[in-house]
């Protein structure tokens, strides 16, 4: 059984995970997302959540608002 | 390059779909046809318009080509696309790339602390008291100008041009124009050579700095939430922060903001609430002696700063603004680099400026011979009195609308010649702080806003400070409050 999977907000600081999919109807959003990088099957960590989400993936960091960090969700490795 | 084959059903296949409109594109786009149709199938709006304008015959097969694909596919085709491209990546770099295990080096320990508010938000304060009061406020603008003011142009250049216009000159009138209170060499020359550019100079080695070392991106993510608050995202953080140089330059960056209301919302408080180098600079002079008065001012413009975004964060509609920033490892600046930086920006500015100093300059000086100006100085008499200030001061908010510092500068020698009060002091300050922008601000809040928003910006400001600054005397002035 998978472990579950909840969106990147919810996620414990530290904790691996991998992105299990994207859910946002706006489409702004999405391109931001992909912009990012944050797709599915990437390797991805919480580094902190206040006041900004901040998170790696690969080499790179990004800080993003609560918003963003809701359409992403991922599942804990 | 190798042609890669998209997956998905074959018969709509994104691959599919890119060939059928490859073959039905007819013009020359300088891109490949095969860009062009990926770049169809993602909607980006700029080549459909293209290809709408281009291939006009072709184009609702296109349309319908594009329309059918979507059907097949779940998510939009640019996330199916970025889904495909990335796999390829990980493909290629997990073959010919081999990653060391990660650890935390010192810059990362230093990195997240900076973003930690527990040790950011002091950090923060402390980076603006050394960078923007102490290197800034008390080294550019006190020690360098003193410097160039009283050891170059008192000493030098004024006595020398004065002799000089005087006898080259045979019209009164026209001396004024150079050698005058106001004048071209006088007022223009000095202010700009000896006032503001070391000022601007300064603040833009300042910013140099700070940009090169990464620590925007992280002022940016801990001050997002509060910038949420007036309708902005942490992103407005580089145009503010750039503000606090010139906000004539600021308002130009905010063309990074991505959306409209951003741009609008940053254009007004930059107007508004954010002084500038120049400014600052005799502020501070003004009020280096009365701390009371300086914190004061400093607490009456942050709150005016929040609740002018606030209100206009409920009022205009739009998109909440949404953040998003790549956080850069922190490095130590190039020194190379930040000099390069703040010599073109320098460059910028003054080249931008200087004319407006001149005309500012000329535009006086006919002002004056022409009684135009005792006109509007006279109109302005009744609110600046009813703000509690002398008549005189008067002169330094129309002055001030030539360049907001001429303004700041008129009040700094008010107070040298006839003493103000704490109170005035710190009213005059604030008034003239939110007062309206420089006349190359308010042509820049046009150019960038456009006719109708730039002026709405420019008179409710007009009215708006003279509001403020009765409303703060009577405050101080009914609570007997000495400062």
């Amino acid at each position: 059984m998978d472990k579950k999977i909840m969106p990147l907000s919810k996620l414990d600081i530290n904790k691996k995970a991998k992105v299990s999919h994207i859910k946002t109807e706006d489409k702004a959003m999405l391109q931001r997302i992909i912009a990012i990088g944050a797709l599915p099957n990437t390797d991805i960590t919480l580094i902190q959540r206040f006041p900004s989400f901040v998170f790696q993936i690969g080499k790179s960091q990004f800080a993003v608002d609560k918003e963003l960090a809701s359409c992403i969700y991922v599942r804990q490795i | 390059m190798e042609k890669r084959d998209y997956k998905g059903p074959i018969e709509n296949s994104i691959e599919m779909a890119i060939e059928k409109i490859e073959n039905l594109l007819k013009s020359d786009y300088y891109l490949s046809g095969r860009s062009i149709a990926i770049l169809l199938l993602q909607e980006d709006e700029e080549i459909r318009n293209l290809v709408k304008e281009k291939d006009v015959a072709n184009f609702d097969r296109i349309e319908d080509i594009i329309k059918d694909t979507k059907l097949h596919y779940a998510n939009p085709i640019s996330y199916e696309l970025a889904i495909e491209r990335q796999d390829e990546v990980k493909d290629i770099l997990g073959r010919y790339v081999k990653f060391e295990k990660d650890r935390i080096s010192p810059q990362e320990k230093l990195s997240r602390a900076l973003m930690n508010p527990l040790f950011g938000i002091p950090a923060l304060l402390l980076v603006l008291y050394l960078g923007l009061y102490k290197f800034v406020g008390q080294f550019g603008a006190e020690t360098v100008v003193n410097f160039l003011e009283s050891s170059i142009f008192d000493k030098y250049v004024t006595p020398f041009s004065t002799v000089l216009a005087a006898r080259i000159i045979p019209w009164i009138a026209l001396q004024d124009l150079f050698i005058g209170e106001y004048g071209i060499v006088t007022m223009a020359f000095r202010y700009a050579f000896a006032i503001i550019l070391p000022i601007t100079a300064v603040f833009f080695l300042f910013f140099s700095l700070l940009e090169d070392s990464g620590y925007l991106p992280r002022l940016a993510m801990l001050i997002d939430r509060t910038f949420k608050k007036i309708g902005l995202s942490g992103r407005a953080v580089i145009p503010m922060v750039l503000g606090f140089g010139c906000a004539t330059m600021a308002t130009m960056v905010t063309r990074i903001l991505p959306t409209k209301r951003e741009r609008i919302i940053a254009t007004l408080l930059l107007a508004l609430a954010v002084p500038c180098s120049a400014q600052l600079g005799v502020i501070m002079a003004l009020l280096q002696h009365n701390p009371k008065a300086l914190l004061v001012w400093a607490g009456v413009i942050l709150f005016i700063f929040l609740l002018v975004g606030y209100l206009t964060s409920k009022i205009l509609p739009g998109e909440r603004p949404s953040f998003y920033m790549e956080i850069p490892p922190l490095r130590i600046p190039s020194l190379s680099n930040v000099m390069i930086k703040t010599y073109v920006r320098v460059k910028w500015y003054f080249l931008e400026i200087m004319p407006l100093f001149l005309w500012a300059s000329v535009l006086i000086w006919i002002g004056r011979l022409t009684r135009v100006f005792d006109l509007l100085i006279n109109l302005l008499k009744g609110p600046v009195s009813a703000i509690g200030l002398p008549p005189e001061a008067s002169k330094a908010f129309l002055f001030g609308f030539f360049r907001r510092d001429y303004g700041a500068a008129g009040l700094y020698d008010l107070n040298a010649h006839n003493k103000l009060d704490g109170v005035q002091l710190a009213v005059a300050c604030v008034a003239l702080t939110l007062f309206l922008p420089c006349i190359a601000q308010f042509l820049m809040n046009i150019k960038e806003r456009g006719w109708k928003t730039g002026l709405g910006i420019s008179v409710f400001i007009l009215v708006f400070s003279f509001s403020v600054a009765y409303a703060l005397n009577i405050i101080l002035r009914s609570l007997v409050v000495v400062l």
